[in-house]
């Protein structure tokens, strides 16, 4: 593994944003390094903020509804940087034995010896690695103050088990993705979803919001997805897909429906066409299916709206 | 009765599907309808065209697809303050600027949206083509209007005249184009630009009023009754302006109340003296209520309804998760200390773990307030089962539940207006009748314990007038006096407020705007949840959740379910 990143790029060439950054990237690809999408779309604001956090060393948050690509992004970035990448899925049963370390039974020459295993935070914290801890808002706001420190600049580790106290790699990052903003479950859309403590959510030092995409740049988004809507006829069908997951997601606002279209389901909806089709069996099979009975007949409304025929 | 009542809830069914597509193509979250009109919040929305208002009896499900679609478009895609400064005062120059301003809006529907374009269409032709089944387009003043009606709509949605009634408009449309043809050509190309848009849309306003004008003082003979024409022709075009609801099929009628308007201090009651709060079963004497209650509970029997899966249902609705002890033997989880010395015992045993237990609980209490009015009599063995099968349901799911019920001690007044007219007469006395609250069972009673009293409900002679303000704030206030988070108020009902005493003494809306100032106040507050169960009327003019109700038929589980939606929110309107 590369200690330090040893290449400038432009972040207009890499990322295709309005943008003079050069930012910092590796010449050398790492196994943790993510896979390419070479069609990935980067939405210019959250990519700086990423970008930012990278740069500069910054904590960033990225905060946005399902289905948007929240982590995804932080990935595609990373592996046009060449930056080596750790994603961490939290969840209500992730301890801080989880985290830090704990002492386990391994085999030395032949023998049975307890030995402190790191953690992944650690075994992170040493490398130029970019942690990104998923679905933020899902780990108990106890077990998640083990990370306070680091969430300042330079913070240190100590390792209290070993007596040991860990300098941060220079080029060590820390991102975290989630779906709430340390409320809660405020719209019952997110169960699982912790209060957070609002001293640590103050210690991130940029978050950024990914929320729905404007129409274009989803609509690009799903047809580099699927080809096969990529000609004229295509566009014209994507157009009013994407009209409908906008009426799915304002109805979801209005509080009319308790699920909506996320750009996945807008890709899913696009691949099951391929497979079906018809617009409105693929529809059917990719979201309807996955609304509240009586929810349904207000999504056969939007339907009718934005298809000009109805659902059976 | 049936057919009105399944009316009623053919038309609420519409009309929540509608608001739904008109909160989502607008994105406006607190629309809905009250009354068939739409409303902000509990601000009414103006009627912005004729051709947005189709009749349940005349039009299809498509028309009003229409109407909801031009609705949306038009508060999406017009600035309301912008087109209130522009507005003309002349009445008729105000009809054609404002309809000339919804073709606008229509005329800027997301392409990609076919639906709503094709559904605008629809609406404007089935109103168009009753328009002209109605003969309103048969009078020179009618047809006029029409004509330019319909031109305006062609040009600036660049759809066709729909075919109907093309040759109709032929000999007008000549006579009409050739004046306002600049600026029809202007409305098409300016439909981006509200301002620049409303110019063209003045100038023609203005030119065609002049026409009637001229149309009316040409012929001085025939004047008077020219103007009535136009004056029917304007008036079926902007429909009903002055009335809050149009013609109440099965609607309430309501209105504004002049006496509660002006009254300095607010509602009054001229006395107290004889109000009273009875418990049920001091109704009857205890031999009438075992035959009251073994009628109740055979036809309950022969309903076959399933308590226990309601009482799930409710339960889902009605508890949230909480923190209940501990589950000890479990496989993973914290170790429990109590199970170590079985761990020495038998060291293969693993289950030594326990965690935390959540059971659902209710901390709620459902309050079931039944309208005890003349009218509500034919219902009452309905009402009295549900009453008595939903007490029965929210007490196995663990929720606390009472029963009240409302009306008056006698008719026309009794000893209220006895006392009145004693005093002589002094205007505006208020409320002037005998309340008679009943208490069919309280929240602690079990079920079992208030078994007669809820039969008392089958009683007929209790069923009197209805006070239903009153009632309202009582019910809260006995909501409000109990310890549970979750308090919710259900009233049962089947119309508006009646007493003829208050009525005659006061005026007709008195109890009436006493009802909606009672309701907007809790709802407001949101202490008590307040929502409505109309026994085959549509309650939206006072109540934001209500249902209706078809009681015709004993209830059966589609009641409950719809009893469920309700209190689950989503009969919000």
């Amino acid at each position: 593994m590369m200690s330090q990143p040893d290449l400038r790029l432009s972040a207009r060439t890499l990322f295709g944003i309005d943008s003079d950054l050069m930012v910092p990237a590796f010449s050398e690809r790492d196994e943790h390094v993510p896979e390419l999408d070479s069609v990935y779309r980067f939405n210019a604001d959250v990519t700086l903020a990423i970008l930012a956090g990278f740069m500069r060393d910054r904590r960033v948050m990225v905060q946005g509804l399902h289905g948007t690509g929240k982590s995804t992004h932080i990935e595609q970035v990373a592996a046009r940087l060449n930056w080596p990448c750790v994603r961490v899925n939290l969840d209500g049963h992730i301890s801080r034995l989880d985290l830090v370390g704990k002492d386990a039974v391994v085999l030395k020459d032949g023998k049975q010896v307890t030995e402190f295993q790191p953690g992944i935070v650690p075994w992170a914290l040493q490398r130029p690695v970019a942690l990104i801890f998923d679905e933020y808002d899902a780990g108990r706001p106890d077990v998640m103050f083990v990370i306070q420190r680091l969430l300042e600049q330079g913070g240190r580790f100590t390792l209290m088990d070993q007596n040991r106290v860990l300098t941060p790699h220079p080029f060590f990052r820390l991102f975290a993705t989630s779906n709430t903003v340390g409320l809660g479950n405020l719209n019952g859309l997110y169960h699982g979803a912790q209060r957070l403590n609002h001293a640590q959510i103050d210690r991130w030092n940029i978050v950024a919001t990914l929320n729905y995409l404007p129409r274009e740049e989803e609509m690009a988004i799903v047809t580099a997805r699927v080809p096969s809507l990529a000609n004229e006829a295509g566009q014209a069908l994507l157009a009013q897909m994407r009209a409908l997951a906008e009426l799915t997601r304002k109805g979801f606002a209005a509080g009319d429906l308790s699920t909506l279209m996320s750009p996945r389901t807008l890709i899913s909806w696009g691949e099951n066409i391929e497979i079906f089709g018809d617009p409105a069996t693929a529809f059917r099979l990719s979201f309807l299916n996955k609304c509240d009975e009586a929810e349904r007949t207000i999504v056969a409304e939007y339907f009718q709206r934005c298809f000009d025929r109805d659902l059976e | 009765m049936s057919e009105i009542q399944q009316q009623a809830r053919h038309q609420q069914r519409i009309e929540e599907l509608c608001a739904a597509a008109i909160r989502a193509l607008s994105g406006e979250p607190d629309l809905h309808f009250r009354g068939r009109r739409l409303h902000r919040g509990r601000k009414v929305l103006p009627l912005y065209a004729p051709h947005l208002h189709p009749d349940i009896d005349r039009d299809d499900f498509a028309s009003f697809r229409g109407a909801a679609d031009g609705l949306a478009l038009r508060l999406s895609r017009s600035d309301p303050l912008l087109h209130a400064s522009l507005a003309p005062a002349d009445p008729l120059q105000r009809l054609l600027f404002e309809l000339l301003e919804q073709y606008r809006v229509e005329s800027l529907s997301d392409p990609a949206m076919p639906g709503v374009a094709h559904n605008l269409a629809h609406g404007f032709e089935r109103w168009s083509l009753a328009f002209h089944a109605a003969g309103l387009a048969d009078s020179e003043s009618g047809i006029l209007i029409y004509t330019v009606a319909q031109v305006c709509r062609s040009r600036v949605l660049a759809q066709p005249v729909p075919e109907a009634i093309e040759d109709l408009l032929e000999t007008t449309r000549g006579g009409v184009v050739p004046l306002i043809g600049h600026d029809l050509a202007g409305l098409r190309r300016q439909r981006h630009d509200q301002a620049a848009y409303a110019q063209h849309a003045l100038a023609i306003a203005r030119q065609i009023a002049a026409m009637l004008a001229g149309a009316g003082e040409g012929r001085d003979s025939a004047g008077a009754r020219e103007g009535e024409d136009i004056d029917r022709a304007a008036f079926s075009l902007v429909m009903e302006v002055g009335k809050e609801v149009p013609e109440g099929m099965a609607s309430v009628v309501s209105g504004r109340s002049l006496v509660l308007e002006g009254a300095t201090d607010g509602y009054r009651v001229f006395t107290r003296a004889w109000d009273r709060e009875v418990k049920a079963p001091d109704l009857a004497r205890r031999a009438a209520l075992l035959e009251y209650r073994e009628t109740l509970d055979r036809k309950i029997a022969e309903q076959h309804i399933n308590l226990p899966r309601l009482a799930r249902e409710l339960k889902a609705l009605l508890a949230r998760p909480r923190r209940d002890g501990w589950d000890s033997a479990q496989e993973e989880g914290l170790i429990d200390g109590r199970r170590l010395a079985q761990l020495v015992s038998s060291p293969t045993e693993r289950r030594l773990f326990k965690t935390e237990h959540r059971e659902p609980l209710a901390d709620c209490v459902v309050s079931i307030l039944v309208d005890c009015s003349g009218s509500m009599r034919e219902h009452v063995l309905s009402v009295a089962m549900l009453v008595d099968l939903l007490v029965r349901a929210l007490e196995m799911a663990g929720v606390h539940s009472e029963a009240l019920g409302f009306t008056t001690g006698a008719w026309n007044g009794g000893r209220a207006q006895r006392d009145w007219v004693r005093a002589g007469r002094p205007a505006h006395p208020g409320r002037l009748n005998e309340l008679c609250h009943i208490v069919f069972k309280d929240a602690e009673t079990p079920w079992r314990r208030a078994r007669n009293g809820l039969a008392a409900l089958l009683k007929a002679d209790l069923f009197r007038e209805s006070v239903d303000g009153e009632a309202l704030d009582w019910a809260c206030a006995r909501l409000a006096s109990r310890e549970e988070s979750r308090k919710l108020l259900i009233v049962l009902s089947d119309g508006c407020p009646m007493d003829g005493a208050t009525n005659l003494a006061n005026d007709v809306f008195y109890l009436d705007n006493h009802l909606k100032q009672v309701v907007a106040q809790h709802e407001q507050r949101g202490e008590v949840e307040v929502c409505a169960l109309g026994v085959g009327l549509d309650l939206s003019p006072y109540y934001s959740r209500c249902r209706a109700l078809d009681l015709d038929a004993p209830p059966g589980n589609a009641v409950f379910r719809e009893v469920l939606e309700l209190i689950a929110g989503r009969a919000r309107r």
